[in-house]
C-alpha cells in the first residue's frame, strides 16, 4: 500500500493543471500576508467592511494553502484537525491583537498596529509547536515543512480573525469588539466558517487527482459565504445607517459576498465536472480489473 | 416564587430532552444520507480498489466541526432576527434553512471534489446520485438543526419562559448553537452506526465480525435488490440506529439536567434562588449524578455479559 501511494504521488506531479492559480505556495503566502496585513494596520474606522473582507478571503486562502501543503504527507484523517488548531492560534492571537490594541489607544490612530503584536506571538507559537512535533526526541512526526506551515497557519488565523473582529465590530477596539463580536455570539460563526474555508478545500478536493486551483477556488467560495454572514451581522446590528460600519456598509458587503460566492461556486462546479473522470445522468456500476 | 415556577422548569427540561431526542436521531439519519459516518472511509476506499460505487461522499469534516458549522449559522442568523424583532417561529425556522442551504452548498463541494480527486479511478460523477442526495440531507439535516436551535433558543431564554429571570443563560444563542452543535454530531458521530463496516452484509455472522478490510469497499456496492446507494442504508438505519442515537443524546441531556434540578430542588436552591443554599444544590446533584452513573455502568456490565452469552465468543474469519 505504502509503496501504491508514493507511485501516485509521483505521478500526480506529472499532469499539469489546465488553468493555473498564478504564484506559488510561497508566493501566494508572501501576496495574500502583506495584503491582509496592510488592511489590518489601516483603522478600522477609515476601511469600508468590503476592504475588509477582502483582506478575509486572502488571509483564509493563505491559510487553505498551507493546510494543503501541510496535510499533503499523508495526514488523511488529519485536515480538518488542522484547520481546527489554525483557528485555535487564530482566535488567541486574534483576543491577543485586540489586547494589545487597547493599551496602544492612547497613542493615535494607528493604534491598531499594535494587534500585529498578536500575530507575531502566534507565528511564534506555531513555530515553537511545529519544532515540537517534528523533534525526534518529542514527538517526531517528521513530517517535512511541519514549522513553516504552522507558524503560517498561526499567522493566517490570527489576521482572519482580527479582519473579522474588525468588520463586525467597526474597529479594534477592545470594548468594542468584546459586546458585538463575543458578546452576541458571533465569534462561534467566525471561528467555525474561517476553519472550514481552511481546511475544506483540502479535505473535500482529497485524492491521487488533487489540483492546487480547484482546491483554493474552493477557499475563496467559502471565504465569501462566511462574509455573506458577516454581512447580516454587521447589517442587522450597526446602529448609524450611512457611512463605514454603518447598515448599508453591511449591505455592500452582503452583495460582494454573495456575487464572489456565486462566481467562485460556479467555477469550482465546472472545473470539477471537466476533471472527473466522466460525467453521466445515471448508469450501473462495474468493477475494475 | 409559586412552586408553578419550579414545575414550568421541569416542563422546559423535557421539552429540550425531546428536542434532543428528535435531533440526534435525524442527525444520525442525516450522516447516512451523505456517508458521513456510516460507511464513510470504505466510500473513499471503494473507489480506489476498483469497486466503482453510486454512493454520496459527503466529506465535510467529521459530523462534530460540520454539525457546529450547520447550527452556528442557524443560530446566527436566528438571532439576528429576533434582534430585529421576528417572532421565534418564525425566525428559528428561517435561520434552520439558512444553516441547511450552507450544508447542501458543503455537500455539493464536498461530493463533485472527491470524485474529481478519485479519476484516475475512473470513478464517474453520476448527476442522480448528486442531484438525489441533496433533498433528503436537507430535509433530515434541517429537522436536526430546526431542533438544535429550538433547544438554544429556549436555554438562553429559559429564566424569562419559566418565570425565574435569573435562570437565562449568560452565553448568547449562536454560541449556545455552537456547542450543541458540536454535541449532537459528537454523539451522532458515535452512536448509532449499525451500518459501519461490515455488520450489515455479513449480519448472519457472529457480530458480524470477521472481514479484511480491503472487502469493505463491497458494501458500498450492491442492495438486497440492486444497486445499493445511501437510500437503501437511511431505510435499514431508521429502525433501530437512528432512533437508538436519539436516545441516547436524550437521556444524556435527561439526567444530566434532571440530576441538577432535583439537586437544586433538594438544596432549597430553587424556588427563591438564594446563592447561599448554592453548595448544598451542587452537591446533592453530583451525588446523584454519581449515583445515575453507577447504575448505567452496572445495566451496561450486565447487558454485555448478556450477549456473550447469548451470541457466543468473538471467533475471528
Amino acid at each position: 500500500m505504502g509503496e501504491e501511494e508514493q507511485k501516485e504521488e509521483e505521478e500526480e506531479k506529472k499532469p499539469k493543471a489546465e488553468f493555473k492559480f498564478p504564484p506559488d505556495e510561497t508566493g501566494l503566502g508572501i501576496i495574500s500576508a502583506v495584503i491582509a496585513v496592510i488592511i489590518v494596520i489601516l483603522p478600522g474606522t477609515w476601511v469600508p467592511a468590503v476592504i475588509k473582507a477582502i483582506g478575509v478571503i486572502f488571509a483564509l486562502l493563505w491559510g487553505a494553502d498551507s493546510v494543503r501543503k501541510t496535510s499533503k504527507y499523508g495526514l488523511g484523517t488529519g485536515v480538518p484537525s488542522i484547520g481546527v488548531l489554525a483557528m485555535g492560534y487564530g482566535i488567541i492571537g486574534a483576543l491577543l491583537g485586540i489586547a494589545f490594541v487597547k493599551f496602544a489607544e492612547p497613542m493615535g490612530p494607528f493604534s491598531s498596529v499594535a494587534a500585529l503584536g498578536g500575530v507575531l506571538l502566534m507565528a511564534v507559537v506555531g513555530y515553537i509547536s511545529g519544532v515540537f512535533s517534528n523533534h525526534e526526541k518529542i514527538i517526531a512526526m517528521k513530517i517535512p515543512g511541519l514549522e513553516r506551515g504552522m507558524m503560517e497557519l498561526g499567522m493566517a488565523g490570527s489576521i482572519a480573525m482580527l479582519l473579522q473582529f474588525s468588520i463586525v465590530a467597526g474597529s479594534l477596539s477592545f470594548d468594542k469588539v468584546l459586546s458585538t463580536a463575543i458578546g452576541t455570539g458571533a465569534i462561534a460563526l467566525m471561528f467555525v466558517l474561517s476553519m472550514m474555508a481552511m481546511f475544506h478545500p483540502y479535505n473535500a478536493c482529497l485524492g491521487p487527482d488533487e489540483k492546487r486551483p480547484r482546491t483554493l477556488v474552493t477557499s475563496v467560495e467559502i471565504s465569501g459565504l462566511l462574509c455573506l454572514i458577516l454581512g447580516i451581522v454587521l447589517a442587522a446590528t450597526a446602529t448609524p445607517v450611512w457611512g463605514l460600519g454603518g447598515v448599508v456598509d453591511g449591505v455592500i458587503l452582503i452583495a460582494f459576498s454573495g456575487i464572489v460566492w456565486l462566481v467562485f461556486y460556479v467555477k469550482f462546479v465546472k472545473e470539477c465536472m471537466r476533471e472527473s473522470d466522466s460525467v453521466v445522468g445515471t448508469g450501473l456500476i462495474r468493477t475494475i480489473e | 416564587m409559586p412552586i408553578e415556577a419550579v414545575a414550568m422548569l421541569f416542563a422546559w427540561m423535557l421539552v429540550i430532552v425531546f428536542l434532543a431526542l428528535i435531533a440526534c436521531m435525524f442527525e444520525d439519519l442525516e450522516s447516512d444520507t451523505g456517508s458521513q459516518s456510516n460507511p464513510n472511509s470504505q466510500v473513499q476506499l471503494a473507489a480506489q480498489v476498483g469497486q466503482v460505487h453510486r454512493f454520496f461522499n459527503k466529506a465535510i469534516s467529521g459530523e462534530a466541526p460540520a454539525y457546529a458549522m450547520y447550527c452556528t449559522t442557524a443560530g446566527v442568523i436566528a438571532y439576528v432576527l429576533l434582534l430585529k424583532g421576528i417572532h421565534p417561529l418564525l425566525a428559528i425556522p428561517i435561520g434552520a434553512a439558512v444553516g441547511e442551504a450552507f450544508h447542501v452548498i458543503f455537500a455539493t463541494t464536498a461530493h463533485i471534489g472527491r470524485t474529481a480527486g478519485s479519476k484516475r479511478f475512473e470513478q464517474p460523477l453520476y448527476l442522480d446520485v448528486l442531484y438525489g442526495h441533496l433533498l433528503p440531507i436537507a430535509t433530515h439535516g434541517f429537522m436536526a438543526v430546526l431542533c438544535i436551535v429550538s433547544i438554544a433558543y429556549i436555554q438562553s431564554n429559559l429564566g424569562t419562559l419559566s418565570g425565574m429571570s435569573g435562570l437565562n443563560h449568560p452565553f448568547a444563542l449562536p454560541m449556545l448553537a455552537f456547542i450543541w452543535g458540536i454535541t449532537v454530531g459528537a454523539i451522532g458521530s458515535s452512536t448509532g452506526d449499525i451500518h459501519y463496516g461490515t455488520e450489515r452484509e455479513f449480519q448472519d455472522r457472529p457480530f458480524g465480525e470477521g472481514r479484511r478490510v480491503v472487502y469493505h469497499g463491497k458494501i458500498t456496492r450492491y442492495a438486497e435488490c440492486g444497486i445499493r446507494t445511501q437510500k437503501d442504508i437511511v431505510g435499514f438505519c431508521v429502525k433501530y440506529g437512528g432512533p437508538c442515537t436519539g436516545l441516547t443524546f436524550g437521556l444524556i441531556i435527561l439526567f444530566e439536567n434532571w440530576r441538577t434540578l432535583v439537586g437544586m430542588k433538594l438544596g432549597g436552591f430553587l424556588p427563591d434562588l438564594q446563592a447561599i443554599n448554592g453548595d448544598m444544590a451542587a452537591i446533592l446533584g453530583i451525588v446523584i449524578g454519581i449515583v445515575i452513573g453507577i447504575v448505567l455502568i452496572m445495566g451496561n456490565v450486565t447487558l454485555v455479559k448478556w450477549a456473550r452469552k447469548r451470541y457466543g465468543p468473538f471467533v475471528g474469519e
